[in-house]
């Protein structure tokens, strides 16, 4: 019997999610291919909203559609009470989340990139041991509501992850990296020979003495920034009272150089697509424009709590129910070339990695991160590789006065675009 | 099913072969705040085949579909013979075995109805609601799972395993203007209904807390004496030392084998760090590895010296030692690794007041709020922690975060409380694949010259 019509028959309103995905993997350990994987993921996800509540239930096992039927609407007679709808058909941008190029990529060819990738990084430093990680997948989605919704969508996900150790003595370097895209990009190396590079400059090392001074964030560094914002444009932190932007919407929080996006819209990107996973279109949604907060991201339910529209924000893996997450999450360029913000700073830090990234109390902007990779600049130049260092502060106070962000933004961590950040005075703690 | 299993086994081309079936079902319920945030139960039933072909490598098919495990079989079969490897895997000869292990839980939670875990749930997040009119945001998370879980290889082995784990977990989010601090508690354990009842006293201490940590100050930050609580001790001794200790990372990297060689003092003579996954009782518990090799205990530093390390059948060949009984998954999406079960610092002989003792002035760390570590550097968050003056906790301070290298800091450990204890908060492990329940244990430690960040 068909399952809408079944949880029809008990419930106000229904949705069935479907998931398909195959992916294959091949992985490198120690710069020697080890293993290949075939992967197939299947699972039905279905929530109803029976008497003004909401229920949810999943299952890996296709076939046990009768017990999900008896779990969706027993979580829905004890599920919490909220006024949401599930939405009726909306048009959506047109959105590349496929690739053929990808879906097709020969194992060999996926072998070869790995190689590739690992050729590159033992040319600047031959003694490293280098993890490649190689995952082509096509997933395909499928949201149907009592609502009319009926939309599916295929995306072809491609992700290479690397990592690096290099070990001399009890001195240790390792570094991460990972890309991804869901159409194929020639360029897939320019992460590759970015971490090169600082593979490069980290060869020299250097030290410096702690206290206050100009600190300039790399992409990935900026993350350190970046989390705690991520964490607080959630509107399920809002709604829940823990984010330090609540009932701030319209007021200037930083300063004017910092605007933020969420940008599912954009073709190819790791985290693109035309709708989400509650059938809501995607779009284009600013968060913080040249320094006053714009928006928070919501999804269906915490919307409906909130008495706000979903801004298609609805994340979901198969065995939980929906929630509120960012998709590619971008911090807009600046307007000043890198070259010139490292020549302008006398003695300064460059913060390339930080660890405990996501640790302590980060939704209250507060961090103190000690650094696995930082360069110190002395008279506008990159001297060497700095340890022992770590950083602290509060982004809150920190992005009310920044001295400049760059032309140039990188793609990081698959699903951040970020530009390089410098704050111009700042505390950094230093062992002796 | 074993039929089907075997048939599937025997059909295999490879040198190796090994079949791990699961299925299993899972209740969540969430509170969050006033709102019951999720009531549901998942099925999930998946499984993996592993094959090893010794002029390829590891082949690897997962599927949530069981039916056509023949053809899972081949296809693990031709990826393996994918992979090109000039140095041969070996595997470490481990004795067939054929086991059915099942638990009788007192309280069995699959009998339990959703109104009575919501019932639960709820009382205990109306305690921390109603703590203090500070508390702007609680989580009370009830979750239960039972699985079962089939192992079998080519070389005979067959255990079946029930799976059983019940966590509750509990948060609580005090504000006071910006200032916004978190607390929380939990407990988990492969037991029945009973051991989630009669936690309200964690909730009473999660929402006090969070509520105390409003007026705590900042620590100033600087170099000190630490004395750090069993929880933290044993988070920081799984996160900076265990996994060093994992064969994977230094089996083919002969830097590493050089930083971890056997005989090399870590610390003074009165520590002591083991792993054993065959401790009734504890998360990180099963009679036998997902490799089929039987846990047991592994010292890994002896009287301050490194004595073992930890291993999966493909790194024991590699080293020439013996399988320890680690190779573990997270489910059936993934192969095993090599992994920790229980691990802890053994208990010493000081009490909790001599270690205290003669510090003038030191910091109390508790409990981990997360902790990353690359190597020889580590970095971990206390959840709340205290001042020492003159050998007295004093008053209350937040934001500590421990930072340093592990050598020198193991090195530092001069004082071994007699207080030992499992922590029975849910500890996970996230290493490469994700959450795996693991056990951490010690006693109080004091360790000298920890650099603390803060203001």
């Amino acid at each position: 019997m068909d399952i809408l019509k079944q949880l029809l028959s008990e419930a106000d309103q229904a949705e069935i999610v479907h998931v398909h995905g195959e992916s294959t993997t091949v992985g490198f350990e120690a710069n020697r291919l080890k293993r290949s994987q075939v992967e197939e993921t299947t699972g039905i996800a279905l929530r109803v909203v029976k008497d003004g509540r909401l229920g949810f239930a999943a299952s890996s096992d296709e076939t046990a559609t009768e017990r999900l039927v008896t779990n969706v609407l027993e979580s829905a007679t004890y599920g919490d009470e909220v006024r949401l709808a599930f939405p009726a058909p909306q048009s959506a941008p047109k959105v590349t989340t496929f690739d053929p190029v990808i879906s097709e990529l020969s194992i060999p060819r996926m072998v070869k990139i790995g190689q590739e990738i690992i050729e590159l990084i033992l040319e600047v430093e031959a003694d490293a041991q280098v993890n490649v990680d190689l995952t082509r997948g096509v997933d395909h989605l499928s949201i149907t509501n009592q609502a009319g919704t009926e939309v599916s969508f295929d995306r072809s996900p491609l992700s290479v992850s690397f990592d690096i150790s290099r070990i001399k003595g009890d001195d240790v370097l390792m570094m991460f990296g990972v890309v991804g895209m869901t159409v194929w990009d020639e360029d897939y190396l320019a992460p590759v020979r970015r971490l090169c590079a600082q593979l490069e400059l980290a060869k020299q090392s250097t030290s410096i003495q702690s206290g206050r001074m100009p600190v300039l964030f790399a992409p990935t560094g900026a993350l350190v920034l970046g989390l705690p914002l991520m964490l607080g444009l959630n509107g399920k932190n809002v709604y829940r009272g823990i984010s330090p932007m609540a009932r701030k919407l319209g007021q200037r929080l930083f300063d004017d150089k910092i605007t933020v996006v969420d940008d599912p819209t954009l073709d190819g990107k790791f985290s693109s697509a035309s709708y989400d996973d509650e059938g809501v279109p995607h779009r284009r949604n600013v968060l913080v424009e040249r320094g006053v907060l714009k928006s928070f991201i919501y999804g269906l339910k915490t919307a409906a709590q909130s008495g706000v529209e979903s801004t298609g924000n609805g994340s979901r893996s198969l065995f939980s129910p929906p929630s509120p997450s960012p998709t590619n999450l971008i911090f807009e360029a600046g307007e000043t070339p890198l070259a010139d913000m490292i020549a302008g700073i006398d003695q300064g830090l460059l913060v390339q990695n930080a660890l405990g990234l996501g640790q302590g109390n980060v939704i209250s902007g507060a961090f103190s991160n000690s650094l696995s990779l930082a360069y110190k600049i002395e008279k506008g130049e990159i001297v060497g590789r700095v340890k022992d260092v770590s950083i602290s502060g509060n982004v809150y106070d920190l992005l009310q006065q920044v001295a400049a962000v760059s032309r140039e933004t990188e793609w990081v961590y698959s699903s951040f675009r970020l530009p390089y950040v410098l704050l111009s005075d700042m505390n950094v703690i230093a062992k002796e | 099913m074993r039929d089907k299993i075997q048939a599937a086994l025997r059909s295999s081309k490879a040198d190796y072969t090994e079949i791990r079936l699961q299925e299993g079902e899972a209740t969540t319920i969430v509170y969050r705040g006033k709102d019951l945030e999720t009531a549901s139960a998942v099925i999930d039933v998946g499984g993996i085949v592993r094959c090893l072909c010794r002029g390829g490598g590891w082949g690897v098919s997962t599927f949530n579909d069981r039916d056509d495990l023949l053809t899972k079989v081949e296809q693990a079969c031709q990826s393996a013979q994918v992979v090109q490897s000039e140095e041969p895997i070996e595997l470490a000869p481990i004795p067939v075995s054929e086991a059915r292990i099942t638990v009788a839980l007192k309280h069995d939670f699959r009998g339990i109805s959703m109104a009575e875990k919501k019932a639960l749930s709820e009382e205990y997040n109306n305690i921390l609601l109603r703590r203090s009119n500070k508390i702007v945001d609680t989580t009370a998370i009830y979750q239960d799972a039972f699985s079962r879980v089939v192992f079998a290889n080519s070389e005979g082995t067959f255990i079946e395993e029930e799976r059983p784990m019940i966590t509750v977990y509990l948060i609580a989010v005090a504000r006071d203007g910006d200032n916004v601090q978190t607390a929380s508690e939990s407990v988990s354990g492969q037991a029945g209904f009973d051991f989630a009842q009669g936690r309200h006293e964690l909730a009473q201490a999660a929402a006090q807390r969070a509520v105390n940590l409003l007026s705590a100050e900042t620590v100033v930050g600087g170099q000190y004496t630490v004395v750090v609580n069993p929880r933290l001790a044993g988070v920081f001794v799984h996160e900076a030392f265990g996994h060093l200790s994992e064969s994977d990372f230094v089996y083919e990297n002969p830097r590493a084998q050089e930083m971890m060689s056997m005989g090399r003092r870590f610390g003074r003579d009165l520590l002591t760090v083991f792993d054993d996954g065959s401790l009734p009782g504890l998360r990180g518990t099963h009679k036998y590895d997902d490799e089929g090799t039987l846990t047991g205990r592994s010292d890994l530093i002896k009287d301050g010296i490194l004595v073992g390390r930890l291993h999966s059948r493909e790194t024991a060949a590699k080293m020439g030692e013996k399988p320890t009984g680690n190779a573990r998954a997270t489910g059936y999406r993934y192969a095993p690794i090599v992994r920790m079960t229980n691990t802890a610092i053994e208990g010493g002989t000081t009490s909790f007041e001599d270690i205290l003792g003669e510090i003038k002035l030191g910091v109390y760390a508790c409990d981990a709020y997360g902790g990353q570590t690359e190597l020889e550097s580590f970095s971990f968050s206390s959840a709340y922690a205290y001042m020492i003056r003159d050998g007295q906790v004093a008053e209350m301070v937040r934001d500590v975060i421990l930072a340093g290298n592990l050598f020198t800091t193991l090195m530092n450990i001069d004082a071994i409380g007699s207080d030992f204890e499992w922590s029975h908060s849910g500890g996970r492990c996230g290493k490469g694949q994700g959450g795996l329940p693991v056990t951490f244990g010690a006693p109080h430690i004091r360790i000298q010259k920890v650099v603390i960040g803060g203001k």
